[in-house]
Order: C-alpha cells, then structure tokens, then sequence
C-alpha cells in the first residue's frame, strides 16, 4: 500500500519533471537573511526575461556550509549557484568555477568585477583567482541611539562631567565614558556586546586586536603564523572586558537576536554597537524595532592605534560541476546588475556595488551608506584558511573567559596563542 | 458510602494533579501559542499580555510562504507515510522474534536495536551519497526510507513487551483450526495488540516529524520537510519569533489531532484485554 | 497468588508452556522486511562510517585530500580532553534526566490510569511537548531564560533567586539542557507506561481487589512486576534516544559556555561540520557503536532477553 503511494508519487513527480524540462531550472543555494529574502520577491521577473526557474533554497550560514560541503564536489553539484561565506572561500576554492571563465550572457551582460566595491572584491578572490561576485556590502557599522545623543539634558550633564560633547563616539575612549554616563545614569546599557557563535565572537576580538595595532593571523613566507603581539591583544581584550562591564544582563550569552532584543525592543535599549548591515532592515522595521528612524550610523570607533571594520560579506560561485553555468551565470549577472542593485538598496539592504552604495539620491533615505563607505576605507578581514572552524572555536572558548572574569585575560591570550599555533602545526603550516 | 468518599476524594486529587502538571508543561507552548498572535516588538520588549496586542499578521505571512506550507505538507506525508510503513514491518519483526523459536533470535533483536543507537551525523553524510547514487536524493520516497530506518527498530523494541504479554492461546486455538501463521497474525494477533500499536504509531510518528538532521542534508526544495523549514524563521540573524510561534502552533494541530485520534484505540486495547478474562 | 490460579482456568491452559505455536510457520518472512529496511539501508554508512574513520577524511572534497591513517583518528581522540569532557557530560545527562523522567512518567501513569470526563484531551495534552519540535523548544527555553524579558527568568527570580545569566553559567547552562529535557520527554515514558497499564487485564486487578489487596501491595506485588517490561523498554528507548540529543542543545546553548554543554553528540557534530574532519568524527561514531554494543549484550542481554520477557509474559 505505502510501496503504492511512494511507486505512484515517484511517476508523479517524474511526469513533473519532464513537463517543465523545455525550461531551464537552476538550483540556488543562499543564507537567510533579509537580503535574499529581498531578491526572491524579484525573481519573476528574471523567469520572465529569461525563461529559467529558479529553485532557491536559503539556510541559516552554518547549515548552507554543511550543505554545500556534502553536496558540492569536483565532479557533481546539486546547486548551480552556492554562496560562500568570505572565510569558507579557501574550502571550496578549487571546486568552483573560477570567474573569467564564466560564460558570457544572453540576456544580461557580465559583471564588470570593476563595479563592485574593491574591499569587497577581494573576499571572492583566493589565491589571485577570482571565484565569484561579492554580493553584499557587509561589514561592521557602528549603530548609536541617535535620540540619546540629542536630548538636552543628557548633553548639558554629560558636558559637566567629562569637559566634551555627546555625540556619536569617534574613539574607543568616548564609546566607553559615553556608554558609562548612560549605564550610571540607568538610561540606557552602554554598550552591546556579541557573545553568540564562534565565527562572531572572533570578529569581535579581531575588531579589538586590529584597533589596537596587533594582526591575530598573518599570511607570510608561505605560511600561516600567529602574529598576535602579547601586550596589545590583552590590551585589546581588557577594553572588551570594561565594555562588559557596562552591557545590559545577560551579555555573556548575547547572539544576534538577544543583540537585537536589547538594542531595538528593549525599552531602555543599548546606547552604541556594531552591527552587520544585513541586519539593518531588522532594526529599521518598525514591527520589529522601537527605535526604527532613531539610530545613527558611522564607521566604527577608533581604537588607540587605529581604526578597523571586519568585513563579513558573501561570494556567489558557480560549481564547476555544474550542468547549468550559462543559466546560472546569467541569474548571477542579473542580480549583480545596476538595476537589481539599486531595487535592493531601496529594500534596505546593502549590495556590493559601487554605484549603488554611493548614489547621492539615495543616501538622505539610507542614513547608513555614508557610514559604510566610510567603514570600507578601514575594513580589515578575519585569517582565512581550511582550519579556521577549529581556530575561531579556540578563540571563542578563552575570549569569553577573558572578558567575563573565569579568566586572567593574560593567561587567555596565552591559551589562544598556544592552541592556534598547536592547530596550525598540525595542518602542516 | 465511606468507600465513595474515598474515591470522590481520590478522583479530586487526581484531578487537582492533572491541572497542575498540565499547567506545567503546557506553559512554554501557551507562550508560544500567544506570541503567534503578537508582534515581534511586543513580544521581546516584554511588555504585559493584553488584548489589544493581538494580531493575524504572523500567521498571514506563514501562510503566504509558499516553501513553509509546502513544508508542513510533506511532513504529514512523510510523517504518515514512515509510520505505516514502519509500524508495519516492525510489528511484523516484533512477532517473528517473540512468537518464534529459532537460533540467533536475541543476536538479531540486539542488532536491531545497536542499529538506532548510531548517531545521525555520522551516518548522514554516507546515507547522502548512497541517495544520490540512487537518484532518491530529495524525494519524498527518500526521506521516508530513511526516517523509516531509525523507526523501524524503534518500533521493534517498543513492541516487544506488549507482544509478549498477548495470550498465546488464541492463536494456538487458530493453529488447531488450520489458520495460516499470517491470517494469525494479522486477523486474532493484531487486534490483541492494540495499544502496544497505537503508542508505537504516536511514536514513530513523532520520532519522523521531530527529525532535522536528515531532512537537512537528504532533502532539499522540493522534499524538504518542517523542521529545516522552521529552522530558518529561528534565524541566526535576524529574528522572526512571531513567525517561528505560529508555525510552530500551526504544527502542533495536527499531531494533537493525531494523538487524541490514536486513543480511541488505546481505549479498545482495554476491551480486548477485558474480553480475556 | 490469586490471580496465577485465575489464570490456569483461562483457554491457553498448559498449551502455553510447552512448545506451543513457536515452531508453527516460518519466522523468516515476517523478519525480511524490517531486515531489508534497516539494515540494507544503514549496512553502508555503518562500513563507510568504519572506512572513514581510519581516515584524514575532510568533509569537502576541496578540503584536502583524503589520507589513510589507520588508527589515527581514534589514538587522537583517546588524547583529547574535550572528547573525554564530552563523554562525561553525555553520561552524567543520561544519569540524571532519565531516571526523573522514569518517575515522573511512571507517577502519572499510575495517577491517570482511570477514566474521567476529558481523559482522552488531558492525555493529549500532556503528550504535546513531545511533539513540540525540538529546535523550537531549544529557542523557547533559550529566551524563557533571559535575563531581562525571559519569562521563567523572571518567576524565578519572583521566588527570591539570584540575578544570573542561566545560559551563560556552565552548571546552570547544564542544568538548564536537562531541565529541558526532562520537560519534553517525561511525557513520552509517561504515555508509554499509561499504555503499558491499560494492557493489563482487567481480571487480574479485580482479582486483587476482590482478595482484599491493600493499594500498596497491589502496587508493588501485581501492577509494577506486570509494567516491568514496559519500564525497562522506556529506559532502552529513551537512552537511545539521549545519545542521539542534538538539535534542541545546540540551539539553546551551542554546547556553550565554554564546552560546558557540548554533549558527545554535539561534539561528533562539531567535529564533522564545524572541524569538518568526517574522520574524527566517524571514530567517534564508532566509539559509541562499540560502547553499545557492550552495553546491549552486557546489561540488556541480563534484563531484557527475549526468553526473560516471555517469560514475564507467561507469568501473568
């Protein structure tokens, strides 16, 4: 009987199958978040100029790299496009289809790598080879409740006490005396930190080493290194742990939706923060957010000796396994389009190209696109390479304990160090 | 009249100790049945339960969302479909291993049962590339074989102590009238096992809906089943709780419907027993 | 016993004790289908699984390449702390949430074993967090838990307990996934041994009623011997089940803080598709299949014969 059903669904679906097989179908591979999410409510009209279904199937990040680890090998693929998050390129490398061998579009004209923004370009190039179209601009913004910065009173008693102005913090200094008054005062949390999964949390201490002057990992003479000088990371470290200090409760565990839950529907809210600006259209959603039109943007804050963004954008590649590269070229092309760009930056999320993050007639409405221009000029990207799973694991496990006090954030850096440099020895660095 | 007292008095406390662990475990799922109803705003900024926070908007979007509903879809097939197929054929296996004598008996029992004992992730990714090898990757038929696989066992040994407890002299009595072991089984056996069934069903139906790993990786647009589809409202970005909630609510009805269904025969298990004495 | 002599006048008389149907028929077509079901579908992953862990085996093919090294990936793993730790946690779950779950399954079982008006729906009911998928429930404890807006959270602390981030503390964060746990499961033993009780003749209760059993003695010298089976079938059943515990763990803590949550089935799953070292991970599959095959033929094999079961069954 059940044998039946499935025999009968089986010839069903076959019988589907090769009534639709006059039209080219392509199956996608995406993250889940607002931007794909965007560009779905686009796709008939990229079915109507071109005669190609799209299937796309959109995951959370970890669960698209399990899947296009077990599905995507030299000689088979199930997806004819995949997108690969920035620290996953190395993996996969040599099984996508390098870039300047795509072929050339019928419909719509191949992307010009030209057009998209150059820090950006960088993170779908591995090797000098350039495998796929960085397709959003994504990389750290810093976010402050610009109505907390405004308010009168808040000023004039702020200028008391510290002798300068409110205002969006330009340098670590004024992040952390701002985010106190406002934490005192019990205005506001100072500051939201991420604590969530482990790719994360090392963006975090990178985003701290970086702003005080060390690198973690370094590619030199061939090799992977750890260059991370001593005294810096643990100064950089020590400057998180103050940052803790002033975070609302629970910020031992805060991942990006506890980060939102705190920033944007928190009645007291967090006065200052990173964010990915894949997230923006979340906080600007006023179902979602109590502070939708009441946030600033600008680069991150300077660090003592310098200033840093970490970039966390994503690649879409073409498997070179794949049966279907001119339609699945062409669906690229299209979404890398001006046009399509500039749709995707009215839906209040953020492209990789140029033209479209800088078009002065839609920076009044998208306070953020000044903000991440501004970012780009100081983007700087987490170690890349196959082991970086066990690497940012390690990092995670003693920076947590570094900034929350289970730890001597000395004896944390030290671990770090030991353990990165065992996991890179063992990989034959 | 002092016995009735007593068990008005019994039948109170039962009752007072039903309400209470209900109120228990039913607390996580009110809140997610509420928050189905509520904006993700009010939800998370904690603010206190009113009536005028209430709205369709969550479940409007759930419905809209063709891959979600297409989703749910294939669970209760996949659901059904894995767990006829595996109270099937489990009861089948629980009957020849308790009602036959033969060599090697608990050896296969055993094997059966270490079989459900492997971790998922470690036989997924080779269950993947047998499937694709196939042409069974992403297919309804797929995903079914492969949650009947870890349901089958499940089944054998939940059967087990319910079978043996089945008064064998109904079916000698058949044995002397010349019944055929499968006409035993399936026409005087089965109905004295009821409820040993009906539990396995519920089960092996949960155990199929519940599963995410496999859906995962053996799955994708087409098969793809409710867990992996929910898995994605969840979000490790941005949050969509009202979405998740009544999702989440939305599965739950057919399962109760299922469970309060499936009871009824729970309740004849009762007769066939009280038919023996 | 009463009920013993009750039995003998029942139709299966001696007939049962001796050979009986057993040897009527063949057992052969009845096994085939559930043999083709489970083990032509998992006899390959289970000799892959056994391959590849006797190899440097990434999970990506553009991962490098694959590289024999014989044990290994199995000596490694004997070296890792974080393996043991796992082990540990995993075991140390298994020995604190099922034995509560058993309780409580087995007090409701007894308690809710008669019919009342709405009987049926409050069995439903109860049943529902079972159904209650196991990512959401972790995302629903994850947030009932936060400081802040998280319901239970609150309620506690209404009952005058400290301010603590619960996720964010290792023994809480554990205690936290076993709370879980014990919440969604304990209606699946309960259920299992309700169902258990309802298969048990009515006769042989109104035959202790009828000799004067006390409620404690009927208890404990009729109902609970007759339950045995079923009670030692949750036990296999839900143990089999803890070692698989995955989904709800890895989002309500991601096995953090620390390590301090990563069960040995999170960190098999770290090892695959976080390290992506399918080997590693597959010698832990292995690991585990040793472990239970020791422990079916070890401590099932002393409680839970097939012939000790009939024997029970007999016995009634």
């Amino acid at each position: 009987m059940n044998l039946k059903k499935s025999v009968l669904l089986g010839a069903l679906l076959a019988a589907a199958a090769f009534a639709s097989a006059q039209q080219k179908v392509i199956n996608v591979l995406l993250w889940d978040d607002p931007y794909p999410k965007a560009l779905v409510a686009m796709l008939p009209e990229f079915e109507k100029a071109t005669n190609i279904k799209v299937n796309i199937e959109m995951l959370q990040p970890p669960q698209v790299l399990t899947k296009t680890a077990v599905a995507v090998t030299a000689t088979s693929t199930d997806y004819d496009v995949v997108g690969i998050d920035e620290g996953n390129v190395p993996v996969f490398a040599s099984l996508l289809q390098p870039f300047a061998q795509w072929p050339a579009g019928k419909v719509y004209p191949k992307t010009d790598p030209k057009s998209v923004t150059p820090k950006m370009l960088s993170i779908g190039t591995w090797n000098s080879v350039q495998l796929g179209i960085p397709i959003n601009g994504n990389l750290y913004v810093w976010m402050t409740r610009k109505d907390l910065i405004e308010n009168p009173t808040y000023k004039t008693q702020f200028k008391a006490k510290y002798g300068y102005d409110l205002g969006i913090p330009k340098t670590f200094k004024e992040l952390l005396e701002m985010g106190t008054f406002f934490h005192e005062n019990g205005i506001a949390a100072g500051f939201g930190p991420f604590n969530g999964g482990p790719a994360g949390v090392l963006s975090e201490a990178v985003f701290m080493w970086e702003s005080h002057g060390t690198k973690f990992i370094d590619y030199t003479g061939g090799t992977f290194k750890v260059v991370l000088d001593e005294a810096k990371a643990i100064e950089g470290m020590e400057f998180y742990k103050k940052l803790m200090a002033i975070s609302p409760k629970g910020a031992e565990t805060m991942a990006h939706v506890e980060r939102q839950a705190a920033f944007a529907a928190d009645p007291k809210g967090v006065f200052s923060m990173f964010i990915w600006p894949a997230q923006i259209a979340a906080y600007e959603d006023p179902n979602k957010s109590l502070v939708a039109g009441k946030i600033a943007y600008s680069a991150p804050p300077a660090g003592p000796r310098g200033q840093a963004a970490v970039t966390g954008a994503w690649a879409i590649c073409i498997p070179k396994a794949s049966k279907n590269q001119d339609a699945a070229a062409e669906f690229v092309y299209w979404w890398s389009s001006k046009a399509v760009a500039d749709k995707l930056v009215q839906a209040n999320t953020i492209p990789a190209r140029t033209e479209s993050l800088t078009n002065p007639a839609f920076v009044s409405s998208k306070p953020w696109l000044p903000a991440l221009a501004a970012s780009m000029n100081v983007a700087a990207s987490r170690p890349r390479f196959k082991e970086i799973g066990q690497v940012q694991d390690v990092v995670k496990k003693y920076w947590i304990m570094g900034i929350t006090g289970q730890m001597p954030t000395k004896d944390a850096v030290q671990a770090i160090v030991r353990e990165t440099n065992d996991i890179l020895k063992k990989a034959g660095y | 009249m002092r016995l009735a007292t007593r068990k008005k008095i019994i039948t109170a406390a039962v009752a007072v100790f039903a309400l209470a662990v209900l109120a228990v475990e039913l607390y996580p799922i009110a809140i997610t049945l509420l928050n189905g109803f509520r904006r993700d705003i009010v939800i998370l900024s904690g603010q206190k339960l009113s009536l005028k926070q209430f709205t369709g908007a969550s479940y409007a979007l759930v419905f809209q969302n063709g891959q979600l509903m297409r989703a749910m879809r294939n669970s209760v097939i996949v659901g059904l479909l894995s767990t006829a197929l595996s109270v099937g054929v489990g009861a089948m296996a629980a009957y020849g291993l308790t009602r036959f004598k033969f060599r090697g008996k608990n050896a296969l029992a055993y094997s059966f049962l270490v079989f459900r004992m492997l971790p998922q992730m470690s036989l997924v990714v080779s269950l993947y590339l047998m499937f694709r090898t196939v042409g069974i990757r992403d297919t309804i038929f797929g995903i079914t074989l492969a949650h009947s696989s870890f349901n089958v066992p499940y089944v054998i040994w939940m059967l087990i102590p319910f079978f043996t407890v089945v008064d064998k002299s109904y079916e000698e009595a058949a044995m002397v009238d010349g019944c055929s072991r499968w006409g035993m089984f399936r026409l005087i056996f089965l109905p004295l096992a009821a409820p040993g069934l009906v539990v396995a069903a519920v089960f092996a139906f949960i155990n199929s809906w519940n599963e995410f790993l496999y859906a995962l990786i053996l799955t994708g647009v087409n098969a793809r089943t409710a867990p992996v589809a929910i898995s994605s409202l969840i979000g490790g970005d941005t949050l969509t709780w009202g979405q998740m909630c009544a999702a989440s609510t939305i599965m739950l009805i057919p399962v109760f419907v299922f469970t309060l269904g499936m009871q009824k025969f729970l309740i004849r298990g009762v007769a066939a027993g009280g038919v023996k004495g | 016993m009463t009920f013993s002599r009750r039995r003998a006048t029942s139709p299966s008389g001696n007939a049962a004790s001796g050979n009986g149907t057993g040897s009527y028929g063949s057992p052969v077509p009845f096994l085939i289908p559930a043999f083709l079901i489970v083990f032509a579908v998992l006899i390959f992953p289970i000799v892959f699984s056994f391959v590849v862990s006797l190899f440097d085996w990434p999970l990506s093919a553009g991962g490098g390449t694959r590289r024999f090294v014989g044990a290994g990936n199995y000596v490694e793993l004997v070296r890792d702390k974080e393996f043991w730790n796992s082990l540990r946690l995993q075991l140390g779950f298994i020995f604190i949430a099922i034995p509560i779950e058993i309780a409580l399954g087995l007090g409701a079982a007894l308690l809710l074993n008669r019919e009342f008006r709405g009987g049926r729906v409050v069995r439903a009911l109860i049943l529902l967090p079972v159904f209650f998928l196991p990512i959401v429930s972790g995302m629903t404890w994850r947030f009932m838990l936060q400081p802040r807006y998280g319901a239970l959270n609150n309620f506690l602390l209404s009952l005058g307990a400290p301010e603590i981030t619960w996720l964010g503390h290792p023994t809480y964060a554990y205690a936290a996934v076993i709370v879980q746990d014990v919440w969604r499961m304990w209606p699946f033993v309960f259920m299992l041994l309700y169902a258990g009780l309802v298969g048990i003749p009515a006769d042989i209760l109104e035959a202790a009623e009828i000799d004067g059993a006390t409620s404690t003695k009927r208890l404990t010298k009729i109902i609970l011997p007759l339950l045995y089976p079923t009670i030692l079938t949750a036990l296999l059943l839900r143990i089999i089940d803890a070692l698989r515990i995955f989904s709800e763990v890895y989002v309500m803590t991601e096995g953090g803080p620390g390590m301090a949550t990563t069960l040995f089935s999170l960190y098999t799953h770290r090892q695959a598709f976080g390290y992506m070292k399918v080997g590693m991970s597959s010698a832990m599959a292995i690991f585990l299949l040793v472990i239970s095959i020791l422990f079916a033929v070890t401590l099932v094999r002393k409680n839970m014969s097939l012939e000790k079961l009939e024997e029970q069954g007999e016995n009634r």
